[in-house]
């Protein structure tokens, strides 16, 4: 699982099957630092996450299948919104 | 998923039998510079994705990696590791 940025939306009308009625965001990655990685993905979104937030990316295809079927490919899907993350790094670089 | 522009079509000679009338796709994926500038361009490493959908030379499509490329073959054991899930219509993005 990894943190990202929703940067916005995306439509699809000719995709797999099991994808219809599914809600596409294009996120970015985040590293430790903040930095969002330079390739954008498409995640699947059950939440309604706006544009800005930051969320919960799992690349586990488990709970796709489970929603939308065994021949699913979704793989990256939200699996939840993000409060303000804390990390050390910051203040353990303030320091050396 | 990771966007990516198609960029070509692939044609093999000899192929595993999983593979006979499959299409292969060139990709190129995209920066999110060249989506936000919406310039055509791609900027990342090309790769070969099957693709079902009939995604023409210019579009842009969402591609899966890994195991779960597979799964639209389920059971059926066929050896891809990526796939062409959606082909996109319209994307709004702000950097």
């Amino acid at each position: 699982m990894f943190l990202a940025r929703i940067g916005g939306t995306t439509v699809a009308t000719v995709k797999h099957p099991t994808l219809d009625g599914c809600r596409f965001l294009v996120a970015q990655r985040l590293e430790a630092d903040g930095s969002a990685a330079i390739e954008p993905i498409v995640v699947v979104d059950w939440f309604g996450a706006a544009r800005g937030s930051t969320v919960l990316v799992s690349t586990d295809g488990d709970i796709a299948r489970a929603k939308l079927g065994n021949t699913t490919p979704a793989r990256m899907v939200v699996v939840g919104i993000v409060d303000p993350v804390k990390t050390a790094v910051s203040s353990d670089r303030s320091q050396s | 998923m990771r966007l990516g522009i198609v960029r070509g079509h692939l044609t093999l000679n000899t192929a595993v039998p999983a593979f006979r009338g499959r299409t292969l796709a060139i990709l190129e994926p995209v920066t999110m510079e060249n989506l936000v500038a919406r310039n055509g361009m791609g900027g990342g490493k090309s790769l070969i994705a099957i693709d079902e959908l009939g995604a023409a030379n210019g579009q842009m499509v969402a591609f899966t990696e890994g195991r779960e490329a597979a799964n639209p073959f389920w059971p059926e054991p066929v050896p891809v590791d990526a796939y062409c899930s959606l082909i996109v219509d319209t994307i709004d993005v702000h950097s």
